[in-house]
């Protein structure tokens, strides 16, 4: 056992009784202690197992060379408003988080050395590393950068989804005193305070919170939460300077990017000398074909199809990952349709989830429940399953004024196909208790228009490691990605509630409330949990699948 | 001649003004605004009105497109390149020249930064797929067109049917599936340069073998009609009767005239291959010209999608002009009239 800290966090020693004495597991320990500011390191010895990766040390991978992927390169606005896993992956080679959050869901300090949580989670200090330096200019990265970042992301003005997370901690939402088109008072946000983001000295930054939030590491590694260089003010492009392992030299949208190892990198790696991304289109044939003829080293995702066309390449290894990533069709319960509460219930009683699985996914995922709460979220809590069950479901219908069913339009995207065939094998589905779907699938750029606004349509969430970070983003009334116009008080009270609870116990029996009121209530219906796969070429040394399809070149080695 | 010439320019100009304008007009009611795609589905409302307002994208359809005109004419400077606008829009030749497409609001870039390469692409792509289209059509066409029925005309016939049924995309996986994986001696895909360890020709190889494939049988049917046509002239049958050799019959009395009407035809698909490979680039990743008017469309970059639209249309109106020359060549009564 460790010697216990000083300035470790009072709920740790509960902690270990806890997983001395069996009633919480030792992943869930190491998620809870890591988070609460305890080293990785610390935190694997005292659970007693070997840290992943530990093994593997820096002087046995091999150096050198030029590694290529395959992924969608799109338009980049500004960091901190990247908006999919692949525009962060183009940023993330040069710019860095504070924090990082692993493969097995775990928290470790990334630009912070450590952080210190309070006792009742309200105050967060971070304590930045000393040691990291930007490319350009040579400065150090100091705690007013930090601030600056923090504060730039909870400006409403800006437009990031972190305000979204920040809200209900850090950030307060206020009536701007103007009224709406339809007469509703106009809402803005803003920080609760003015030392809400405190600066305490050059390398330590203090956040003062309103009210308890466990998942402050964990939203610090919400994909926009780039740590910027301020004089770039939110421009990204080649030259853009940062603090992460390579510069990038090139970026056309449709084409690819390309990156030049940093040799004064202040962390470990890279191995490479260059790392390319290659933009292969949309066509999932272009990524198999790039694969069987080397052009590429691997590809950034392979959905089950190509992984069957690839599985028997010689010189392909396939990766996959089990993942919180799903789809939710969602239904804007302010509509004539959708209004009453019975409809959503039927909508989920309708569903068969493994029929589902197996025709969209071939089998790669695993049913959900409804609540977007997946099993291996900590705070996920168990609640009776329920069959797919016709009868109930047009019951359902019948009692909420609609005998003979309805027809409604639900709009998709084409692309990835996965989500189309998903949406295809739903409207089959729905067609039985008499709900007529028409599917319309806009092309991506046209389905971004509208996804907050279509009264019903099927949208993808990415992983994320805690459960409460998606409700808070999707579901909480006029949160930012709240898709599905979903408003309900007591909703918004048990997650506030949900998100100050450290017991895992406690916490549980929170989300087993917030669970029940999305399976009664709530706006989804959610087939499955993705498992999520990809492919790399057999000499790429050192890649781990991450469950959010993060890319970490500085990692990645290439053997000869 | 100089005023067939002349007319015929003043014609072009006109079409071109025509189809710029169509596109201006078509775009104004297809969904999603410009400034939304730019800032992405979690930008507030509030940004993508500032946005739509830096842009000028409010501004009547008219006054849009006068302003195009303009600045494509070299009379006005580009507005969005106007640093008070904040969008960070520079292009290195200037805000105000002649041939000015503006700016790509999909690629960030000058459209005249984007646009050439792409086209150039295609160009080589199509330019390759059209060399073997020709010989090969011709080949073919008057080979099964010789002797109608006869066995080489079906054979030749089941052959060119076949292929130019089969759609693109499915030759292209077919022939990825012989070629990149059972037998692997070719790239499956054609970024256009050898960082991935293939020589660029060999790159070409497959996307050029899908075009010629779809392509090539359509127009081998057009010669063989136009040459069962010809062949039943009496010209052809005194030539037969007075002895002469069939080779010589066919080079030199009834393939200039067998090919008058399929002429057309053939340039027909110098236009299907700059601006109809789309399926084919897509297929290869090729960095072509059809993948981008594609995205430019679905983005809404109009000044990319008017650039586009402007190549495209001189491309036809400059082959119809050169079939029109070709007829002259061929056919010394069209010169007479």
């Amino acid at each position: 056992m460790t010697t216990v800290d000083k300035t470790q966090h009072s709920y740790i020693p509960t902690l270990v009784e806890e997983m001395s004495s069996g009633t919480i597991g030792r992943r869930d320990f190491l998620r809870k202690a890591t988070l609460l500011g305890l080293s990785a390191a610390a935190a694997y010895s005292m659970a007693g197992v070997a840290m992943p990766g530990a093994g593997a040390q820096a002087e046995d991978m091999p150096k050198g060379g030029n590694l290529r992927i395959g992924m969608r390169c799109m338009e980049i606005k500004d960091p901190h408003l990247a908006d999919f896993a692949e525009k962060s992956n183009v940023i993330r080679q040069v710019c860095e988080y504070l924090t990082f959050t692993d493969r097995n869901n775990i928290t470790h300090p990334y630009l912070l050395e450590k952080w210190e949580a309070s006792d009742d989670l309200k105050t967060w200090t971070l304590h930045i590393r000393k040691d990291v330096k930007w490319r350009k200019g040579g400065k150090p990265l100091t705690a007013d950068d930090v601030v600056w970042n923090l504060k730039r992301v909870s400006d409403p003005n800006v437009g990031s989804s972190v305000l979204g997370l920040f809200t209900g901690y850090l950030v307060q939402e206020y009536e701007t005193g103007e009224k709406d088109e339809k007469g509703n008072a106009k809402k803005s946000s803003k920080l609760w305070a003015d030392n809400a983001i405190e600066k305490v000295d050059d390398y330590t930054v203090r956040l003062n919170c309103f009210a308890p939030q466990i998942a402050v590491p964990e939203h610090l590694y919400h994909y926009p939460m780039f740590i910027l260089d301020p004089a770039d003010n939110g421009a990204f492009g080649p030259d853009a300077n940062g603090t992460g392992p390579f510069e990038m030299t090139e970026y056309t949208v449709g084409k690819g990017a390309k990156y030049k190892a940093r040799t004064d990198y202040w962390g470990t790696g890279p191995y490479l000398d260059t790392f390319e991304y290659v933009d292969l289109g949309d066509n999932p044939g272009a990524g198999i074909a790039a694969m069987a003829s080397k052009q590429v080293d691997g590809l950034s995702e392979a959905d089950a199809v190509q992984i069957n066309s690839m599985k028997n390449f010689p010189h392909v290894a396939v990766y996959q990952v089990e993942t919180t990533q799903t789809v939710v069709a969602r239904m804007h319960p302010d509509i004539e349709q959708f209004k009453d509460k019975r409809v959503r219930q039927a909508m989920r009683y309708a569903i068969d989830r493994d029929k589902v699985i197996q025709t969209a996914l071939l089998g790669a995922g695993a049913p959900a429940e409804d609540h977007h709460v997946a099993p291996s979220h900590p705070e996920y809590a168990a609640l009776p399953k329920y069959p797919r069950d016709i009868e109930k479901a047009k019951k359902l219908l019948a009692d909420a004024g609609y005998p003979d069913g309805f027809e409604f339009d639900m709009v998709t995207r084409p692309d990835p196909i996965w989500e189309l065939n998903t949406a295809q094998v739903l409207a089959q589905q729905f067609a039985d208790i008499g709900v007529k779907i028409n599917i319309k699938a806009l092309p991506s750029a046209q389905y971004w228009e509208v996804w907050t606004t279509a009264p019903f349509s099927l949208t993808a969430w990415g992983h994320r490691p805690l459960a409460i970070m998606t409700l808070s983003l999707a579901y909480r009334s006029n949160a930012a990605w709240n898709e599905s116009n979903y408003s309900n008080p007591d909703f918004d009270k048990l997650l506030t509630e949900a998100e100050g609870i450290l017991d895992p116990k406690e916490r549980s029996k929170v989300m087993a409330k917030i669970e029940a009121i999305m399976q009664d209530d709530g706006p989804i219906v959610q087939p499955f949990w993705r498992v999520f796969s990809t492919v790399m070429d057999k000499k790429v040394k050192g890649f781990e699948l991450h469950p959010s399809q993060y890319i970490f070149a500085h990692q990645y080695a290439i053997s000869a | 001649m100089a005023n067939f010439l002349l007319r015929r320019l003043a014609m072009m100009i006109l079409t071109m003004l025509c189809a710029s304008f169509l596109v201006f007009a078509v775009c104004e009611f297809t969904p999603g605004s410009v400034a939304r795609k730019s800032l992405g589905p979690f930008a507030t409302q509030q940004q993508v009105d500032l946005l739509t307002e830096k842009l000028k994208a409010n501004d009547p359809l008219l006054v849009r497109y006068g302003r195009w005109l303009g600045v494509l004419v070299g009379a006005i400077p580009d507005p969005l390149q106007d640093p008070a606008t904040g969008l960070n829009f520079k292009d290195p030749r200037g805000a105000q020249y002649f041939g000015n497409f503006g700016y790509s609001t999909l690629n960030k870039l000058p459209v005249n930064d984007v646009i050439w390469d792409r086209l150039g692409n295609t160009a080589i792509l199509a330019g390759l797929a059209f060399l073997l289209i020709v010989p090969l059509s011709i080949v073919f066409g008057v080979l099964s067109g010789l002797r109608e029925g006869g066995v080489l005309d079906r054979t030749l016939s089941v052959i060119c049917i076949t292929f130019t049924s089969i759609p693109e995309f499915a030759s292209g996986v077919f022939l990825v599936t012989l070629f990149v994986i059972l037998w692997p001696i070719l790239p499956g895909t054609s970024p256009l340069n050898s960082d991935g360890g293939w020589a660029v020709p060999y790159q070409f190889v497959l996307p050029v073998a899908v075009l010629v494939i779809y392509d090539f049988g359509y127009v081998a049917r057009m010669i063989r009609v136009s040459m069962i046509g010809v062949m039943e002239r009496p010209y052809i049958r005194t030539a037969i009767l007075k002895g002469m050799s069939t080779r010589r019959m066919v080079l030199s009395h009834a393939l200039r005239n067998a090919m008058i009407a399929p002429f057309t035809v053939l340039l027909l698909q110098i236009n299907f291959l700059i601006s109809g490979v789309v399926v084919t680039e897509l297929v290869f990743a090729y960095p072509g010209f059809g993948r981008l008017i594609l995205e430019a469309s679905l983005f809404g970059d109009m000044a990319t999608l008017e650039a586009a639209t402007l190549i495209t249309v001189a491309v036809a109106v400059v082959t119809q002009l050169l079939g029109d020359l070709g007829y002259m060549l061929l056919d010394p009564r069209i010169r007479v009239r």
